[in-house]
């Protein structure tokens, strides 16, 4: 979950879009790690591969901000209370 | 002759109104607690969230029983007119008992069931000791009616002091409201003791209204956070954030 969730929070901070491979080394991945969240994330419908001219790029959807935007509610939540 | 409402005549309605607005502050959080449990998964959060409701429940409960007390027509309007002007009555109906016992048990199960939550899990006995301890103040409250607000403000300093604890080893703003909110709802409960005074019954109420005011603002404060960017969330693993 935290690891989804941090790999969605890269994602939105460079504008929703990111190549899988500065994904992989911002969120310090391995491939293995990094391909296993990519087909969960996109099985959730949290994120979308798009094939462009330069290669794959990774965009988080509006199901996935919405994750992330309950999330991080839910940590400082968590937080407040010392759960 | 038994004390049922301590509420001054001046008061009347006021009370109500305070009542209903930590009635939906309290359901505010029962929400939140539900949604995050519905995306964690955490039990935790799941009985932090069952707290809440048992305290909003309980608002419930003394809000129904006021209103057919101060605004019923028929027999009840002529009793909860001897309560409210004379404080005193010789015999009151099984709902009003009913109402009240509601309002004082579930309002400190809901507090103990806050206080225990980030502890470490204890026995049955613990439990049904704290149980048999609730009920047996909730009941003697019908007689004595501050022992429900010492045995409240008895389970909100431990939450009080819990959370100072909580804030001590994570220095979070978010703990510091919580403390606060939880204090001055000790605070009212202590003031409550000393309610046979009008003014002092509106004090404590006025105190009430202030805390979970502040609990309003700590649910606002935690909503929008999530609307926060956070550049690379909390993770530890990237390379520009250092593990705290």
């Amino acid at each position: 979950m935290e690891i989804i969730s941090d790999m969605l929070a890269i994602v939105q901070s460079k504008n929703g879009t990111i190549k899988p491979t500065h994904l992989m080394y911002k969120a310090n991945l391995s491939h293995s790690q990094m391909k296993l969240y990519l087909d969960e994330l996109i099985a959730r419908s949290l994120i979308k591969k798009d094939d462009i001219k330069t290669g794959t790029m990774i965009t988080i959807t509006s199901n996935g901000r919405e994750f992330l935007f309950k999330y991080n509610q839910m940590r400082e939540f968590e937080k407040t209370f010392g759960l | 002759m038994v004390k049922i409402v301590l509420t001054p005549e001046w008061f009347i309605g006021k009370d109500i109104m305070i009542e209903v607005f930590s009635f939906l502050v309290l359901i505010a959080f029962v929400i939140l607690a539900y949604r995050y449990y519905k995306i964690s998964n955490r039990r935790r959060i799941f009985y932090l969230g069952v707290g809440f409701g048992l305290i909003a429940l309980a608002q419930l409960a003394t809000i129904l029983t006021k209103m057919v007390l101060y605004y019923d027509i028929g027999p009840s309007e002529q009793i909860g007119q001897a309560i409210i002007t004379s404080n005193l009555a010789s015999s009151v109906d099984f709902f009003y008992y009913t109402g009240f016992f509601f309002h004082r048990f579930l309002t400190l199960l809901g507090f103990y069931m806050i206080y225990r939550l980030p502890r470490d899990r204890k026995s049955i006995g613990d439990y049904m000791a704290v149980l048999y301890f609730i009920i047996i103040s909730s009941l003697l409250s019908r007689e004595i009616f501050y022992i429900f607000h010492l045995t409240a403000l008895f389970i909100l300093v431990l939450i009080v002091e819990k959370y100072a604890w909580i804030y001590k080893e994570n220095n979070f703003f978010n703990t510091k409201i919580l403390m606060v909110a939880f204090g001055l709802l000790a605070l009212s409960q202590l003031i409550f003791v000393l309610s046979d005074v009008d003014i002092l019954f509106a004090v404590a109420n006025t105190v009430e209204l202030i805390s979970y005011s502040i609990f309003l603002a700590l649910i606002i404060r935690i909503w929008k956070y999530g609307k926060k960017k956070k550049p690379y969330g909390d993770n530890i693993r990237y390379a520009g954030n250092s593990p705290k």
